[in-house]
């Protein structure tokens, strides 16, 4: 087990955390602004996959997947914040659970009635096929985009957040709702356009995981837990949390596999359990 | 805070003459439905014991289910007790593992205490999953049936065997309405409803949550033992999350903290399920938009709706003191 | 369930009185015992997944089943209810003791899961009603647990992967390291490939057994696998994570050569993989390109019915017809005359030349070394090598 052995290990790492964070990022600033809990986001991911791998198909090209699929996947977003999200909003975190439950298994067999019960698959873009050098390692080219977009996304809130005036406005409203509406800030808009902004990157993290995972119908269904767990280990609502959650676990799931293997099937749950009996609220709580 | 209403107590005698006519005059797998809504009326009730009352929303309910089912399983398959006293070590098993998971679970709330039960019932499933001396997920066999011929009842008998779950159904609800209208299920609420004040008034929190969860636990072992006995087989299958998770659509559809509504609950997804599956395999998608409904409608459940019609009927015509808390879903809110 | 329509009204007429007699409570059995006895044909019961994980599965059997009988022109002389088993043994069992008790079956078939099958073997041993594996593998069902009463024409975990192992100790490959679910049917494909492998003179130098059905990053396990030197990685994947697994291998450039049991590279998947399954070389029980006369004219009218190329399941189903209609030809009428023929049921069909075991009840069958390739733009299944008339040993196994 030389050095390269272990960059190619942590590249893996990184490369796991990254399609965690861009899944759990969504998840969490949803419910950090609107207080809901959206379990209907692990739908929206497979659809992000399912709508790649159909408009792929029609126009046999990657990109207009990538680009195309997280707006159709908003557009879906937005049609439940007018009919669903919009009237739960303060209904609960119970009765919001159990609607977007529902949710979940309502898209489970719309995917089935539209695209069948057998496993899909979508190719990666051409120019991102095989691998490259890096970091002294030949690492596969697709992975390292991967790397990059949860870098970059990461990078693009923290500035959105940070220096803008819409970030501000955000933050306001994350510390107390009703002052920032006193403040004058329209504070449904906000809601309204942080919710598609969320249903954006559950989409895109849809239609980029799809080349490297293949779509199933469960697969709404089979990544919900990690993506809570993210959520919850980081601490619901905070940003922060969700990117120490998505780099705790993908470190440990990927350097469990390679030292533990035997042990790694439980190794996320027990993390889950350790870190809850210590810190009820998640590690990084978020405010207000 | 709950009360055993004439109308709760109608209801659920009324359910039960339901399931065991419908089990007697149906055919052949009407019984194997009965005693599917059995097992999953018994695992409902356990779980709005917690979650109604307690305002504990558990994930590891069908866990501790499986635990009582591989204990007994355990105790009489392999090790050769006698199915008696391997029954008594399953209740026990799931009364600790239950008790130890409220335990260390006390201090989180809401949606932290659904992920840490989560947590701790999809380790017993993969414990379980992995055990290659039970057969691993391909579950384990040779486990025989109780013999009371005794007392006159033939458990091969399938017709049999279903009363005998609708006692024990009877008696899981017996035992927790009991329990809840005690000081303990009334401490229980308090706790839900404030649990700081509590604490002030010297209630050990912590450990009476525990308390409730060990409670709650052996009437999930029961719903085990049943499972157990009806296959005669157990597979990991059981302990899954998704078990919890059709046992919480189960309690919601029903009514949430009312016990009753479990029963309900229960009866309405099952027979749903099979009569929807007759037709098409797009049986999930119509549970997805009964459970939509059922919140739109205003959260209370098919049974706790009715409840609250009949609550706001009697207080405007008959009794305007009489205001109980019966129709309002208990917890709900704050879980 | 509307999935299956031969005798179409007989279904719909039941269904009504079924619903009937549910909501009077009443005369069920009165009901039913009418439409029972009118008339003399085989009722089969047919147990598959239709929601869930394996509902690909499950509606390729079908589809070979269905194909068989519609093609034999012998609609009318078979009943067919079918059932959907959820994947979860104890709806598999509630549902085969409904079709037994209730329907009062002749005989079942079906079966995806060896969880499902598991639950049912002793019900199904004590009801004395013969039942057809059309697809779960545990090997122990045709060992230490075969019973009289169960004939598998799908395949056994072992009989996939033992002639792999032979083979590629003979072909020179010294080295191996494997990876494969860790559930008990991974862990009998796994075990089986290794012992025969053994026995031929080669070393499994690595073995790791990864988180079944949440393993979504196989790139650590497959880092674990080139670092180790061997000659080539074995493994066992299905269904989704075979279609991750050989994307992910692909994307890797790894130099290592991939083998593997043939459900890693199945027709149904092979193209959701793309160009990452070219090269790859398994063995299976059967391939779509084989070259004989009664491959030809089932891929043809299967083509002609379903416009896909058939899978090593939707002809485990079609052979579950044959098989059965078979065992009616040889003067199966009723659950005993059907459990005592099937087992002398031997035909060629589109795998080659089949029989039953007598000694376990098992399928004897050639297993296909492929390798799979671009031709034409598309993926196909290229054949190496045949490995003739596998037969399992009766480890275990009384009857």
């Amino acid at each position: 087990m030389d050095l390269s052995f272990w960059i190619l290990q942590f590249l893996n790492a990184m490369q796991y955390s990254m399609l965690l964070f861009l899944l759990s990022i969504g998840l969490t600033v949803i419910f950090g602004l609107l207080h809901f809990v959206n379990l209907a986001h692990a739908s929206l991911y497979m659809m992000g996959a399912y709508i790649g791998i159909s408009v792929a198909a029609l126009t046999g090209s990657f990109w207009a997947a990538f680009f195309l699929a997280p707006v159709i996947v908003t557009l879906i977003g937005a049609m439940l914040y007018f009919t669903l999200i919009d009237r739960m909003r303060t209904a609960g975190p119970m009765n919001q659970v159990l609607v977007t439950f529902g949710l979940i298994f309502i898209f489970l067999d719309l995917v089935r009635m539209g695209w069948g019960d057998i496993a899909l698959g979508l190719d990666g873009p051409q120019s991102l096929s095989g691998t490259t050098r890096f970091l002294g390692v030949d690492y596969p080219a697709y992975r390292l985009f991967i790397i990059a977009l949860g870098l970059g996304v990461m990078t693009t809130m923290w500035f959105i957040l940070s220096r803008t005036q819409i970030g501000a406005m955000i933050r306001a409203s994350v510390e107390n709702t009703d002052m920032a509406a006193a403040m004058g800030i329209n504070v449904s808009t906000l809601f309204f356009l942080v919710f598609c902004f969320g249903c954006a990157l559950a989409g895109l993290a849809g239609v980029a995981a799809a080349p490297i995972l293949s779509a199933t119908t469960t697969m709404g269904i089979t990544i919900l837990i990690p993506t809570l767990i993210v959520v919850v280990i980081g601490g619901l609502g905070s940003l922060e949390g969700a990117i120490a959650g998505s780099i705790i676990i993908g470190f440990m799931e990927t350097f469990g596999a390679v030292m533990i293997p035997s042990f790694s099937a439980v190794l996320t749950y027990v993390l889950l359990a350790v870190v809850l009996i210590w810190r009820p609220q998640g590690l990084i709580p978020a405010r207000g | 805070m709950f009360y055993q209403t004439k109308f709760r107590s109608i209801t659920l005698i009324a359910a039960l003459i339901f399931l065991a006519s419908y089990a007697s005059f149906g055919s052949y797998f009407a019984r194997e439905i009965v005693v599917e809504i059995i097992i999953l009326a018994i695992l409902a009730i356990s779980l709005d014991l917690c979650a109604g009352f307690g305002g504990m929303v558990s994930l590891c309910h069908g866990a501790i289910m499986g635990v009582a089912a591989y204990a007994f399983a355990i105790m009489s398959a392999k090790l050769g007790w006698p199915l008696f006293p391997s029954a008594l070590i399953g209740l026990l098993a799931a009364v600790v593992v239950s008790g130890l998971v409220g335990w260390v679970t006390a201090r989180t709330n809401g949606i932290f205490f659904i992920m840490a039960t989560l947590a701790f019932g999809q380790m017993a499933y993969t414990f379980f999953f992995k055990s290659r001396w039970l057969g691993g997920d391909d579950g384990m066999g040779g486990i025989s049936r109780f013999d009371l011929s005794a007392i006159g009842l033939e458990m091969n008998n399938s017709l049999t065997f279903t009363y005998l779950g609708l006692g024990v159904l009877l008696l899981a609800y017996g035992l927790t309405a009991m329990v809840m209208r005690s000081g303990f299920g009334r401490t229980l609420s308090g706790i839900h409803v404030n649990e700081d004040r509590m604490k002030a008034l010297g209630v050990n929190t912590a450990a009476h949550r525990a308390k409730a969860m060990a409670f709650s636990g052996f009437i999930a072992g029961l719903a085990g033992l049943i499972a157990a006995q009806h296959t005669l087989y157990i597979s990991p299958e059981l302990l899954i999350w998704t078990t919890s998770g059709e046992a919480l659509i189960v309690v919601i559809l029903g009514g949430l903290g009312t016990l009753v509504g479990p029963v309900i609950g229960a009866i309405l997804l099952v027979l749903m399920k099979h009569e929807i599956s007759d037709y098409t395999d797009y049986w999930h998608a119509f549970i997805g938009l009964v459970l939509i409904f059922t919140v739109l409608a205003g959260g209370r459940g098919v049974f706790g709706q009715i409840e609250y019609w009949l609550n706001s009927l009697r207080s405007r015509h008959h009794d305007p003191d009489n205001h109980q808390t019966a129709g309002k879903p208990q917890g709900g809110d704050h879980a | 369930m509307e999935k299956y329509n031969l005798s179409y009204w007989g279904t719909i007429v039941k269904t009504i009185a079924t619903k009937l007699a549910l909501v009077t409570g009443l005369c069920l059995n009165l009901g039913f015992s009418m439409i029972s006895t009118a008339s003399a044909e085989t009722k089969v019961g047919l147990l598959l997944p239709y929601t869930g994980t394996y509902a690909a599965l499950g509606n390729a059997i079908t589809e070979g089943f269905e194909l068989a009988i519609e093609e034999a022109g012998r609609e009318d002389e078979f009943t067919v209810i079918v059932e959907d088993s959820e994947m979860k043994p104890p709806v598999g069992l509630a549902k085969a003791r409904k079709l037994v008790y209730q329907d009062e079956v002749d005989v079942i078939a079906g079966v995806v899961s060896s969880g499902v099958l598991g639950a049912m073997r002793d019900f199904i041993h004590q009801s004395q009603v013969p039942l057809i594996v059309a697809n779960a593998g545990n090997n122990l069902a045709t060992g230490e647990n075969c019973s009289p009463y169960i004939v598998r024409v799908s395949f056994s975990n072992g009989q996939i992967n033992r002639p792999m192992g032979t083979w590629l100790a003979e072909n020179g490959v010294k080295t191996i390291y494997t990876l494969a679910p860790d559930y008990a049917a991974g862990h009998q494909m796994i075990d089986a490939f290794t012992k025969a492998f053994t026995a031929a003179g080669g070393e499994v130098i690595g073995s790791e057994f990864t988180p079944f059905g949440q393993t979504k990053d196989f790139g650590p396990y497959l880092t674990n696998a080139q670092a180790s030197g061997a000659d080539g990685i074995f493994v066992f994947y299905a269904g989704g994570e075979a279609i991750n697994f050989v994307k992910q291998y692909g994307s890797f450039d790894i130099k290592t050569p991939l083998y593997g049991s043939g459900f890693l590279t199945s027709p149904l998947y092979v193209e959701a993989e793309g160009e990452a399954a070219i090269g790859v070389r398994a063995s299976l029980h059967y391939i779509p390109t084989l070259d004989t006369p009664e491959n030809k004219a089932f891929i043809k009218a299967f083509q002609a019915k379903y416009n896909a190329m058939p899978s090593e399941y939707a002809v485990q189903g079609y052979d579950a017809a044959l098989a059965l209609m078979a065992a009616v030809d040889n003067g199966g009428v009723d659950r005993a005359t059907l459990a005592a023929q099937l087992p002398r049921v031997s035909y060629v069909g589109p795998r080659g030349p089949l029989e039953i075991d007598p000694a376990t009840n098992n399928i004897v069958q050639n297993i296909y070394i492929y390798d799979t390739v671009m031709e034409n733009g598309v993926l196909t299944q290229k054949m190496i090598d045949t490995v003739p008339s596998v037969r399992d040993d009766a480890a275990g196994c009384q009857m």
